[in-house]
């Protein structure tokens, strides 16, 4: 009797260790102070939602699993479910944080999503919560300009050039990222500032393949501050390259739609003239066997 | 009377093209200007679609029609040959990030209408009995660009497209298994028995480029999810994967994005600061699947 009380307390213990670690386990990952005051320049609206819930399921719900499901792959740690307590109790900045830095089996994706990405994938974690409330930095006395953005092609130096402007007036100190858009994903060229004339110099490799007239489509975002500018546009910055069919030209396992006429032709009549001689041979028998018997 | 008979004859057959040209451009603008109405009611929820052009643009769902095209077999039939023109799909395995999840069998398997024991895509574990270690590798069908499976089909029902994905036509197969025999990696399979859930799928039309239904008799195998790629999104094994370790895209752009991390570098780098490898290369089938060695590698 008093064993089995006793096994009872251990086992209470246990779990109770058990909830506690694992809730240790969950918190241990810091956060600078300052990230985790960051908050988001935007209002999470139902588009940024949407926008976010895309590159949810293409990027995270492969471990994370569907929000509200409890459906995450079991991973040590746990990567945990995103609309429970445990990511919701944090701060807009931290999740930020984290989603972009990654860490761990937790991957690092500051590379694939530019910031205001991030912050639709914090929008979509949030959606998930009623209680939300978004906290916004103070606008007051806060201008947001509009940017506009020129892009041209140095080819002498192998450089896109982005000039940034807004009102006519040319910007400078602002963030440029330009990516090359693949079938799949978007390539990053690289990150610049502009100078004090607005303009900044992005690297291009010259042995990028582009498409038939050396096209290569690329995307360019400005930031600074709360204002935003992103642009789409095709360019020739590179070689043209020819774009060839995987089964251009005759081979072992080609169709007989890729035999050449005259292939086709002698190999026809090389059969129809085995045939024949081999009639020719049959009849002239039958023949010799006919006048064989007439004499008889 | 002769001439007059003729003349009268080919003035009738010309009026006649002229007639079914005449309904058919009609039918065709009909058609084009519905696929342009531009209902004011968007639902916000956009999909990415690829134009005949080989664009691959934006589309409101809301602006999007039931094609009665996809239903059509004869029309599937042709697209599934025809294959998407410029692009050249290859698949790179970082085998250092494979922790045997199985997240990319399962959605494999689910996709393709296919049962436990079939495999598109397996995942094997590759023993070194000299260092007793081992290491899994994923392993699909290699979509050679040179393959003898479809040098060995007598009814030209496998078969290469421009885009360089292998594909089962098994509206054609005969379910001989002469390219079952000829693969050197072990990639095809065959529907010994009724493919699972038949029932639920007999009234779906055939579709080559997912190859479901799946029919009884007939070889099946992994078709770089080619009904996935055309809508431009990566396929269902690469999307799936939680540790990272598929990278797919166009060897003509030489750029391929991480299934998981949505992250695309370039191809050629990729493979060259790796040591990257082919299956068998001695065998000069030039896969399109390369792998990476099972090590801490920077991808």
């Amino acid at each position: 009797m008093k064993n089995i009380k006793q096994y009872r307390l251990i086992i209470l213990f246990c779990l109770c260790f058990l909830a506690v670690a694992n809730v240790n386990a969950q918190s241990d990952w810091p956060v600078p102070a300052k990230e985790n005051e960051n908050m988001s320049p935007f209002l999470f609206d139902d588009d940024m939602v949407l926008e976010g819930r895309i590159s949810y399921e293409n990027s995270c719900t492969s471990c994370h699993g569907t929000p509200g499901q409890d459906d995450f792959t079991p991973m040590a740690p746990p990567p945990g479910d995103p609309a429970s307590d445990q990511f919701q109790l944090q701060t807009d900045g931290a999740l930020f944080h984290k989603i972009k830095m990654g860490r761990g089996s937790m991957p690092k994706f500051e590379d694939a999503f530019a910031d205001d990405e991030l912050w639709n994938i914090v929008a979509y974690i949030r959606s998930f919560n009623k209680d939300y409330k978004q906290p916004l930095p103070n606008m007051e006395g806060v201008e947001i300009p509009e940017y506009s953005m020129k892009l041209s092609f140095d080819d002498n130096i192998d450089k896109l050039v982005v000039k940034v402007f807004a009102k006519n007036q040319p910007q400078p100190e602002v963030s440029i990222a330009a990516y090359v858009m693949g079938t799949f994903g978007k390539y990053l060229l690289g990150k610049s500032q502009t100078n004090e004339l607005g303009i900044a110099y992005i690297d291009v490799d010259p042995t990028m393949p582009g498409d038939e007239e050396g096209k290569l489509s690329v995307m360019v975002k400005a930031s600074k501050g709360f204002g935003r500018a992103k642009m789409n546009e095709e360019m020739v910055m590179v070689e043209p390259t020819i774009r060839k069919s995987a089964i251009e030209g005759r081979h072992i396992w080609s169709t007989d739609k890729m035999a050449p006429v005259w292939l086709k032709v002698s190999f026809f009549i090389t059969v129809f003239g085995v045939w024949f001689v081999l009639l020719f041979i049959v009849i002239g028998l039958r023949n010799i066997n006919k006048a064989n018997k007439e004499e008889a | 009377m002769n001439q007059a008979n003729k003349n009268d004859k080919s003035r009738r057959k010309f009026l006649q093209k002229l007639g079914v040209a005449g309904a058919s451009a009609v039918a065709g603008s009909a058609l084009l200007l519905q696929g342009c109405s531009d209902s004011n009611k968007s639902s916000g929820n956009k999909v990415k679609v690829l134009t005949a052009d080989n664009k691959l643009v934006e589309v409101d769902v809301a602006h999007l029609k039931p094609g009665d095209k996809i239903q059509d077999l004869s029309y599937l039939q042709e697209r599934g040959r025809e294959g998407i023109p410029g692009k050249k799909f290859v698949m790179v395995v970082d085998l250092a990030k494979c922790k045997n999840a199985r997240k990319c069998m399962k959605a494999c398997q689910s996709a393709h209408q296919l049962k436990p024991e079939m495999h598109h895509l397996n995942v094997l574990e590759m023993e070194d009995p000299v260092r007793d270690t081992s290491y899994w590798m994923p392993k699909t069908c290699q979509h050679c660009d040179n393959p003898p499976c479809v040098s060995v089909c007598p009814v030209d029902a496998t078969f290469k497209r421009q885009d360089g994905i292998v594909l089962i036509d098994n509206e054609r197969c005969i379910g001989c298994r002469f390219c079952v025999a000829a693969c050197p990696y072990s990639a095809r399979t065959f529907n010994w028995t009724e493919p699972k859930n038949s029932e639920e799928f007999a009234e779906v039309t055939y579709d080559m480029e997912l190859n479901v239904p799946q029919k009884k008799g007939t070889v099946t195998k992994c078709a770089f999810s080619a009904d996935r790629v055309r809508e431009g999104k990566l396929p269902y094994c690469v999307s799936a994967c939680p540790n990272g370790v598929y990278y797919f895209g166009d060897q003509n752009e030489d750029l391929v994005t991480n299934g998981t991390t949505k992250k695309t570098v370039r191809l050629s780098a990729l493979l060259d600061n790796n040591a990257a490898y082919t299956l068998m290369p001695e065998l000069g089938t030039k896969p399109s699947v390369y792998y990476l060695p099972p090590r801490e590698s920077k991808g």
